[in-house]
């Protein structure tokens, strides 16, 4: 017998049931997982309400790490001890323990911590999809992130730091401003005060960027593009103030044969080799100390309900981790 | 000043072909930035039987009109500022919005002009600009072509099509590519496209997937647009490119940017030689990588008919009857 939070149907985060479960012997290429440290994201929330499709009665949680406690039939490389991680696959890392699929999950690395890893493998995903896939961003670059102050975009930040771009990043307070500048976004714009195109164009004298990272949707799309130079790449992927309407392709072409990207992380990770190399990538920027996960706090388990509470009234600072 | 006398064709009316006509003119002394060019070979490209026949779109020109925008010939005079070339110099051009080519001789913007190298004949040059500096950004600048790359052009019995396949296919890709009938899908076999797939007979995406075992392309070329608009995106494979370079079929005006995620985070461009060639640098990196492939043997082009110059009406005609085969050229 086991835990895990159980939603019966949609709501607040009193829909949160803490109950037990059982989890049978793995299966055919799955393992069984004892989870150690698990990811919140706001995903998650979307999922519980019902903005996002989800059949029920569900468990939530995208992302999780913990250690290998059975290995079912046809699972090669991986054994019993081991610690790994994973990002994906179908919703249910809220729990304790489970049975999951072995081809999603990756090896943690012993630099990594439990906590860091459950903390990052969504949204570190999701950012080396953007800065390596998406549009390789190279040294000299200078790059336009929305949502700089946001879990992706600090993360994006100090990664591109990394990798010698220049960042300008746009937030929606002073206070976020100076958090996103602490995080290697070399020009934070405040786009409640100004007007982010008209910076950007100021920044890069009148070149504009290469390519702006867009998770905000709706309200900014469009100034977006006006921020690229010739043959940059609007990449979306995210609808914070609403899905963008369908654009006109010839706009594309007026403002210097632009691209639209619009990837989703399932395309990036489907294969296994790709994900590891990913994953890879993650683990030893965050290992160097050049990218840092930081958790703002944790919630037991049993108190996701809190959890939720507390990320939707906009209480969080950086990453929360459930433990079980 | 001295002036000096030439002959060009002219587009006085919308029309047939009988309208193409003709005339002495002259041409003055050339001005700042500019070259006097005595033309040895122009080239003919299909959109300028629509000019002809129409008004047309957003590239409306005001008549009366010279068509033609692509043309190899010799600098016979150099303007005031103008540096890098010298009298007798081969150089060839490929203009982007400005017709005028139809013509013994004519004035053109220095950093339009592009010097001919030894192996290139003129009316080579003079067929490849615009359509070969096309088929060079596709293939190197919008994605980088290579060895493993699959990849599907739309209409590769074309003018653009027949030297993009060849220019794929010599950079190590599989090339598949949509033609409308039997004898064009063997012009196009025999121009670098692997796998010629016969639209009118069969779905055209339905064919890609089971040509690459389900997996998709890499990269669709489309300058069809709606009625290749859906299916070009759903032969792709996850991540792929979609390139559209013209509306040669109908305009689209709507994308949904939720519909790239749907077909598997599909990156699209709407790219144009415009662009492509928006400095000199670009431009003169586009015209030497072409003459390259083209002198190595990698892209071989057929010159199929020339006509004197007079004659254009007949290469309209013959253009838009569907007797050319390869590259027509008019030669003053």
């Amino acid at each position: 017998m086991t835990k895990a939070i159980r939603i019966y149907e949609h709501g607040g985060p009193e829909v949160l049931k803490w109950e037990d479960v059982e989890v049978g012997d793995p299966g055919e290429g799955e393992v069984q997982l004892k989870h150690t440290a698990v990811g919140l994201n706001f995903i998650d929330c979307y999922q519980r309400s019902g903005l996002y499709p989800i059949d029920l009665p569900a468990t939530l949680g995208t992302e999780a790490a913990g250690i290998i406690e059975a290995v079912g039939p046809g699972v090669k490389d991986i054994e019993v001890g081991q610690r790994v991680a994973y990002a994906g696959g179908q919703s249910g890392s809220y729990c304790e323990a489970r049975n999951f699929p072995a081809n999603i999950l990756v090896p943690v690395p012993d630099g990594i911590e439990d906590q860091t890893a459950a903390a990052m493998m969504l949204k570190g995903m999701t950012a080396h999809m953007l800065m390596f896939k998406c549009y390789a961003v190279q040294p000299g670059d200078t790059i336009l992130v929305h949502a700089a102050a946001g879990g992706v975009g600090t993360i994006m930040c100090q990664w591109a730091n990394a990798l010698g771009a220049t960042v300008i990043g746009t937030v929606g307070s002073a206070e976020k401003a100076e958090k996103a500048k602490a995080r290697g976004c070399h020009h934070p714009v405040n786009y409640s005060e100004e007007d982010f195109a008209e910076r950007v164009q100021e920044i890069t004298g009148g070149k504009g960027v290469p390519v702006v990272y867009d998770s905000i949707g709706k309200d900014t799309y469009e100034k977006s593009l006006d921020c690229l130079g010739s043959f940059g790449t609007l990449v979306t992927f995210g609808n914070a103030s609403g899905p963008i309407p369908a654009i006109e392709p010839l706009e594309l072409m007026r403002r210097g044969s632009l691209a639209m990207s619009r990837p989703t992380l399932f395309n990036y990770t489907a294969d296994h080799t790709m994900r590891l190399k990913a994953a890879g990538a993650l683990f030893d920027v965050v290992a160097s100390g050049k990218v840092k996960i930081e958790i703002g706090q944790t919630f037991p388990l049993a108190e996701t309900a809190a959890a939720h509470t507390a990320l939707e009234s906009r209480q969080t600072m950086g990453s929360t981790v459930l433990l079980p | 000043m001295s002036i000096r006398k030439t002959s060009a064709i002219f587009l006085r009316d919308y029309g047939g072909p009988e309208v193409l006509k003709l005339e002495e003119t002259e041409v003055g002394e050339p001005g700042p930035g500019e070259i006097r060019l005595k033309q040895t070979a122009i080239g003919v490209n299909f959109s300028e039987t629509h000019t002809r026949k129409s008004p047309g779109g957003h590239h409306a020109n005001p008549l009366p009109l010279i068509l033609g925008r692509e043309a190899a010939g010799v600098v016979e005079a150099i303007g005031p500022d103008v540096e890098g070339f010298e009298i007798g110099q081969r150089v060839a051009y490929g203009l982007r919005r400005q017709q005028g080519a139809y013509t013994e001789c004519r004035l053109v913007a220095a950093h339009e002009l592009i010097a001919i190298p030894d192996e290139i004949s003129d009316e080579t040059a003079a067929a490849i600009m615009v359509k070969g500096m096309t088929a060079c950004y596709l293939v190197r600048r919008t994605f980088e072509v290579g060895p493993g790359h699959t990849i599907l052009v739309q209409a590769a019995a074309g003018g653009v099509g027949t030297i993009l396949c060849q220019w794929a296919h010599h950079l190590g890709a599989t090339v598949l590519g949509t033609v409308s009938s039997e004898a064009k899908a063997e012009h196009a076999k025999a121009h670098g496209c692997d796998h010629p797939i016969i639209y009118t007979e069969e779905d055209f995406s339905a064919r890609a997937r089971e040509i690459t075992n389900g997996e998709g392309v890499d990269v669709v070329y489309d300058a069809i647009g709606k009625p290749t608009w859906e299916g070009s995106f759903k032969s792709l494979k996850p991540r792929g490119l979609m390139v559209n370079y013209g509306w040669a079929g109908g305009r689209v005006t709507e994308l949904e940017p939720l519909d790239l995620m749907d077909w598997g985070s599909i990156t699209f461009t709407k790219a144009a030689l415009t662009n492509y060639a928006n400095s000199r640098e670009n431009l003169v990196s586009l015209a030497e990588e072409l003459f390259e492939v083209v002198a190595s043997g990698g892209v071989h082009i057929e010159i199929g008919q020339s006509f004197a110059l007079k004659d254009a009406s007949l290469a309209h005609e013959a253009l838009e009857t569907g007797k050319t085969v390869g590259s027509t050229i008019l030669i003053p």
